[in-house]
């Protein structure tokens, strides 16, 4: 890696607000792309940065802190597919800004792109005029499209290498949406602690009352202990069924800080004016998407099953 | 400097395969089990694996925390004996002796601690556990000894301990700390009585100390009189992040016996079985990658105030679900009562492992005491006031 991590994070906070959230979707997105981001993970022979999936975790944790709207998340798949299958022509439109979006995270943005990527079990394709109906969701901060393939199709791999790159994107994707909720759950919870420590009841601030603080404290546990598997599942040696199982940690973590965010907020957390509800519902769609915690888990189980009878 | 550890690594590896003792939780009374734990130290002691963490003019001593790091991670590999009864020995009255001991007291301990002396650690009582401070054992001086009375909770194996890191009150006219004075007491003194504690899971982990008229010499103070808090302070952080390392990736280790238990129950087809096991070893895994960093963070200098906290509880809350998770599985065949195991956390003896885990969520500072300093010291939430007044 050329860059360490604190210098990447660092980089990447200062592009999306050091406190608060992102600004709208065309500025957020200019950001990425004139930072290059983009071609972090690509391979140096190919353009790229050569980095890690420990890169696409920092981004989308800052990408998250900020609840930053767009496709980045299928663009990033994009980018990789084209990478792992050689089409050098793909990766170069990709990386000058040409975007992707992918049937794997619901089609995000899928009117604003200008192609699709679609993977199935045994094919990878790329099509360049899908069909597609926009859906109506409950996340501020996302676009989600129903899709179908057009008639022209570009097959970038089938068969078995179809199916290793597929696997291979799909352990990508869990961790963007383990990052990108990891991110969030750190804002939202340094915002329901700074409103605590702002709000005054009975003469003193609510962060005074030990009930108050020890919930607070119980999540910032439970999102050390998300992070940390994070990190070091980022290593690129994890299987897909361990990113799995560490999507469904992240994603229930956020899920509970966001929850008891709103709670700790009393009633100005119901509000459309404060952003609690945007954590929340962000929440909620990465718990859903790429596989939900019941499914990740129970495979996750199998695997340790295995794992830990040979001994 | 990867070379370098990967030699250590495969030297302790091979060590304590050919010397680690197998079958160690299973002794027949609380005392062979105590003997037990006597040997295997002097052996630890003998192989230079004892004392890491000691300067290096100890044989055995002067590693850096990346080498202690890497032999208790073997130490955990091979489920090598925990080291209980020589803990607060290498550990609390080491730091003790080695921050705040004069020479004298330092030649005349510090060697015994590697022949075998124990030490146990005289600080909770009954009416301070969370609060320390409020130790009331008092010490009245009369010329060159202390007159020490009072009791002490529990102290981890005093029964079979020989001497006693104390902490004790010289004055009520002071702030709470500023009373507290530090002694070296020797077990053996007319009017120290032990008695173990008889814990819910059958162990004799704890005890507790009744002094009667014990005289200290004055000697054997540490510090100047009055200044017991702090000497206690570098006492209790003697250790931080290792054993807790060394436990998370005991309890990984062990996850091998809920999948006996699994199958053993023919639940491998059982859905909810299998999330269940699947969450739990993510839980484990994220344990023991929050030991290791926190590890990192100490050996680069980036520790922060609260970092321990958040270990300790995500450790303790990880016990419970794993232990709990075995009772489960266990059925009602292990609402059986079978034999006492002795000293670890993870036997399969499910239902014991599950109330032991009750001492990691209670001692060495409770979880509650963990959340306030984690809010409080980290989060910068602002601290109760100090006075109550009774209503």
């Amino acid at each position: 890696m050329s860059l360490n991590r604190t210098e990447l994070q660092d980089a990447a906070r200062k592009a999306f607000g050091e406190n608060g959230l992102a600004p709208d979707a065309a500025t957020s997105w200019r950001n990425l792309t004139d930072l290059g981001w983009f071609m972090l993970t690509v391979p140096e022979h190919q353009g790229g940065l050569g980095m890690g999936p420990e890169a696409l975790a920092i981004i989308h944790y800052e990408l998250g802190r900020a609840i930053v709207p767009g496709p980045a998340i299928a663009h990033m798949l994009g980018v990789s597919a084209f990478a792992k299958t050689g089409r050098s022509d793909l990766l170069s439109r990709a990386l000058a800004g040409e975007l992707t979006s992918c049937n794997l995270c619901g089609a995000l943005e899928a009117d604003k792109v200008s192609q699709l990527l679609f993977v199935s079990d045994d094919q990878i394709s790329i099509c360049p005029s899908p069909i597609f109906t926009q859906v109506s969701i409950w996340d501020e901060t996302r676009r989600l499209f129903d899709v179908r393939l057009g008639d022209s199709v570009d097959i970038l791999a089938s068969g078995a290498d179809a199916k290793a790159i597929g696997a291979s994107l799909r352990s990508e994707l869990l961790l963007m949406i383990a990052a990108d909720s990891l991110g969030g759950a750190d804002a939202i919870l340094n915002m329901t602690i700074d409103y605590l420590k702002t709000r005054r009841q009975f003469d003193r601030p609510l962060a005074l009352f030990q009930a108050l603080k020890h919930r607070v404290a119980d999540l910032k546990i439970a999102l050390s202990a998300a992070e940390a598997l994070l990190w070091s599942r980022a290593d690129g040696t994890a299987t897909l069924a361990e990113m799995g199982a560490l999507k469904a940690l992240a994603t229930s973590t956020y899920k509970t800080i966001a929850e008891e965010a709103i709670q700790l907020h009393g009633g100005i957390g119901l509000t459309q004016e404060y952003p609690c509800h945007l954590f929340l519902k962000r929440a909620f769609l990465n718990s859903a998407l790429g596989g939900d915690a019941d499914h990740w888990e129970e495979r996750a189980g199998r695997d340790a099953l295995t794992k830990f009878t040979s001994h | 400097m990867t070379e370098h550890l990967d030699h250590l690594r495969h030297e302790v590896r091979d060590w304590l395969s050919a010397n680690a003792p197998q079958e160690w939780r299973f002794c027949d009374t609380h005392a062979a089990f105590a003997e037990s734990q006597r040997a295997w130290f002097a052996k630890l002691v003998e192989g230079g694996y004892a004392i890491p963490h000691w300067p290096k003019e100890w044989p055995g001593g002067g590693r850096s925390l990346a080498e202690q790091k890497i032999i208790y991670e073997e130490l955990a590999r091979a489920d090598a004996p925990r080291l209980l009864l020589s803990f607060v020995s290498t550990y609390h009255a080491f730091a003790t002796l080695h921050e705040c001991g004069t020479n004298e007291q330092q030649a005349r301990y510090l060697p015994a601690i590697l022949k075998g002396e124990t030490w146990c650690q005289g600080f909770s009582e009954p009416g301070a556990g969370s609060d320390l401070a409020a130790v009331k054992t008092k010490a009245e001086r009369k010329g060159d000894v202390y007159i020490i009375n009072g009791q002490k909770l529990w102290s981890t194996m005093a029964q079979y301990a020989d001497k006693c890191l104390l902490l004790v009150r010289t004055s009520t006219e002071t702030a709470k700390q500023a009373g507290l004075t530090y002694l070296l007491m020797d077990m053996n003194l007319p009017g120290v009585t032990v008695r173990p504690i008889h814990q819910i899971q059958g162990d004799e982990e704890f005890a507790e100390i009744f002094l009667d008229n014990v005289e200290v010499p004055v000697v054997e103070r540490v510090g100047e009189e009055g200044a017991g808090w702090a000497v206690a302070q570098a006492t209790l952080s003697s250790e931080r992040g290792l054993t807790l390392m060394e436990l998370g990736y005991r309890m990984r280790g062990n996850l091998w016996r809920i999948a006996e238990l699994i199958h053993k129950n023919n639940r491998a087809e059982d859905a909810g079985i299998l999330r269940d096991f699947g969450r739990l070893s993510a839980q484990v895994d994220s344990v023991c990658a929050l030991a290791d960093q926190f590890l990192e963070k100490r050996m680069s200098g980036n520790e922060a105030v609260g970092d321990a906290s958040i270990v300790k509880n995500a450790y303790s809350r990880a016990l419970r679900a794993y232990s709990d998770f075995g009772v489960r599985l266990g059925g009602l065949e292990h609402q059986h009562r079978h034999a006492i195991t002795f000293g670890d956390l993870n036997t399969g003896n499910w239902m014991a492992d599950y109330m032991n885990s009750f001492a990691w969520t209670i001692a060495g500072g409770s979880e509650e005491v963990q959340r306030n300093i984690i809010a409080e010291r980290m989060l910068g939430m602002p601290r109760e006031p100090k006075n109550w007044v009774t209503q």
